[in-house]
């Protein structure tokens, strides 16, 4: 589903690439958790995935499209719901879905049928007349997940969605999460807990620095690594010095 | 076309529920424009402390007319500048880059004793209160005067002692021709009685301006918000190409900007009346004013865009706005009329857009000008626009490490 090869992006007056020949295989209809620690190039490989920054060296093929040269096509089939919350806090959380809605070109009864679902696969229908900046953090999250959603993407792009949240908040995002992929969504998702990750993805990639440092399921990193758990086999590869 | 217009429609939607922006881009200029109107009336009229200056040229070659330019400089409340072209020296004045123009036409000595004499003509910029012009015509008058009555003393001289008179020369002095030998004109306005400008006719241009160009201060603060929160990358992410992003801020900008022309107006023409002020006068050039508006907006909400794409944070767009929009308001003449300027602070005051824009504001308002005579003003005013909104498109396809 998703083909990365020798992917190289490097910042404007930045010394060293944010990724550095980069090569990930993503299956369709995986789960796949991309770990890292800050600054490891986690947004800057969703971004370029998601199409806001280019591909400038390798190359990058989803759903068998080179990204290069078919980025709105892509984004047709594929959805960000990046770190930030992705809405207008004075409108209410309808006018939000109606405006990403008009913006992606949905109209009239489809408009309607679409926010309704998302509400309702985001838990978000008795919110729907309150503004969005008066929202709960988890309901926001939500929230952005659900416009996220209003164009029903083969590809979703998950940049850490659990992160500072309520517990409730979180295990209803996980369990829609699996549900989402199960109904055969590939799911690239972004995380700090490792928990998370193990619980949820059938394929890992760990990146620092801009590289890709390994990739496998869980138990195929455990067993080559020895370690007992994700959590260990992280710090093992990335180290215990502090990133910020 | 659907996703501009679903972004016009957000836009609107979010400034009609942000309190603060609304009261910066209506409240603050109509209290402006009504404070400072009624409050400068009376300095607007006096036009105290102020240096004027005039250029004096003297077609005539005569001995009258050497005293007369002689008597006209020793007036010390103005200050002459010299001689020059007449045509550049009234197309100053039209434009208030000098305050008078007086013109000693070729056989003004010869007829001065006639019945029909050729006058002084005396030319007034626009922005000159009428309380110094008259003042001014008034110098000039009485400089006449006294160059008219030495020559009427002479001739009565010749007369009295009896000489006989050379053949076609009148019997005697004609006292009364004194008022026959000036005549003034004010440049501003045109139609039917005399105009003078006023203090809302300054003001409302001016201000406007100012409050026009803060646009640039809701624009880039929200533009800002949505790169921070993610909603500009999410956008991105849809597939909408950085000119339709902009162009979503454009429109309903430029749309907030002529509403305020609308209101600002109807203030200077309506409600500065209501409340003891002159009645702002339009011009004539609907056409003009509408150019103006255009060309005005379309630099003010570029400028907000290249701000918002230049920094990082609310606060530096907030700093910067603020600002510069001070600076250029200062400089373009909209807290200090430029004809109250010194030269080298003119000169300088031509750097600012809002200068171009009040000026050609004033053109259609003040100086009876139409879509020819902003069209140059216009245009600076688009260039700036397009330069603006192509280094903030730039800006924005660049990679950012957020």
């Amino acid at each position: 589903m998703i083909d990365i090869q020798q992917l190289t992006f490097r910042y404007s007056r930045q010394a060293v690439p944010a990724i550095a020949d980069l090569s990930v295989r993503v299956r369709e209809g995986s789960l796949f958790g991309l770990l890292g620690p800050n600054g490891s190039g986690k947004t800057t490989l969703i971004s370029i995935l998601a199409g806001l920054l280019p591909v400038q060296g390798g190359r990058v093929t989803i759903g068998g499209d080179e990204l290069r040269g078919n980025v709105s096509r892509i984004q047709r089939f594929s959805s960000l719901v990046p770190q930030e919350d992705v809405f207008y806090p004075s409108l209410t959380v309808v006018e939000n879905l109606a405006f990403f809605a008009g913006v992606l070109g949905i109209e009239g009864a489809e408009r309607q049928a679409r926010m309704r679902e998302v509400l309702g696969t985001t838990g978000l229908e008795r919110a729907r007349a309150m503004r969005a900046g008066r929202l709960s953090g988890g309901m926001k999250r939500r929230l952005s997940i659900a416009v996220g959603l209003l164009n029903r993407p083969k590809v979703l792009f998950l940049d850490e969605p659990t992160a500072g949240i309520d517990p409730q908040s979180r295990h209803f995002i996980l369990e829609f999460v699996r549900r989402v992929n199960a109904a055969g969504t590939t799911v690239i998702y972004t995380s700090h807990y490792m928990e998370e990750v193990e619980s949820l993805c059938d394929d890992i990639g760990i990146l620092d620095e801009g590289r890709l440092l390994v990739q496998g399921s869980l138990a195929e990193l455990l067993a080559g690594a020895a370690a007992a758990n994700l959590d260990a086999l992280f710090l093992g590869l990335t180290k215990t010095a502090l990133r910020d | 076309m659907t996703a501009l217009w679903q972004l016009v429609r957000k836009e609107l939607l979010v400034l009609r529920r942000d309190w603060h922006a609304l009261a910066l881009l209506f409240v603050m200029p109509t209290a402006f424009i009504v404070l400072m109107s009624l409050a400068l009336r009376d300095v607007f009229s006096a036009g105290r402390g102020t240096p004027f200056t005039y250029h004096l040229v003297n077609h005539d070659v005569a001995p009258e007319s050497d005293s007369l330019a002689a008597a006209i400089r020793r007036h010390e409340a103005f200050r002459d500048l010299g001689a020059g072209d007449d045509t550049a020296l009234l197309d100053d004045v039209r434009h208030d880059r000098n305050h008078f123009l007086v013109v000693i036409p070729a056989g003004f000595s010869q007829t001065m004793m006639n019945a029909a004499p050729r006058p002084v003509a005396i030319s007034s910029a626009p922005g000159v209160d009428a309380a110094t012009r008259q003042l001014f015509e008034a110098a000039v008058r009485e400089a006449a005067s006294r160059v008219y009555v030495q020559r009427a003393m002479e001739e009565l001289t010749v007369l009295l002692t009896g000489l006989p008179t050379p053949p076609g020369a009148r019997k005697g002095p004609a006292m009364d021709g004194v008022e026959r030998l000036v005549a003034a004109t004010s440049l501003y306005g045109t139609d039917g009685p005399v105009r003078r400008p006023t203090s809302v006719q300054q003001n409302v241009p001016a201000w406007l301006i100012f409050s026009m160009f803060f646009v640039a201060l809701p624009l880039s603060t929200t533009w800002l918000q949505e790169r921070r929160q993610g909603t500009l990358a999410k956008l991105r992410s849809l597939g909408l190409a950085p000119q339709t992003l902009l162009a979503g801020k454009v429109v309903p900008y430029v749309a907030i900007n002529l509403v305020q022309v609308a209101l600002m107006l109807a203030v200077g023409v309506w409600l500065v009346p209501l409340l003891g002020g002159d009645a702002l006068t339009l011009g004539h050039s609907v056409a003009g004013l509408v150019v103006m508006s255009l060309a005005v907006s379309a630099a003010a909400v570029s400028y907000g865009l290249l701000i918002a794409n230049l920094v990082s944070t609310t606060e530096q767009a907030t700093i910067l706005t603020g600002v510069s929009n001070l600076l250029l308001a200062l400089l373009g003449g909209v807290m200090v009329p430029r004809v109250v300027m010194p030269e080298a602070m003119q000169r300088l005051s031509a750097l600012s857009p809002m200068s171009w824009g009040l000026e050609g504001f004033l053109d259609v308002m003040l100086r009876d000008g139409d879509l020819r005579t902003v069209a140059p003003r216009a245009l600076l005013l688009a260039g700036f626009a397009v330069m603006s909104l192509v280094l903030g498109a730039l800006l924005l396809r660049r990679p950012r490490v957020e």
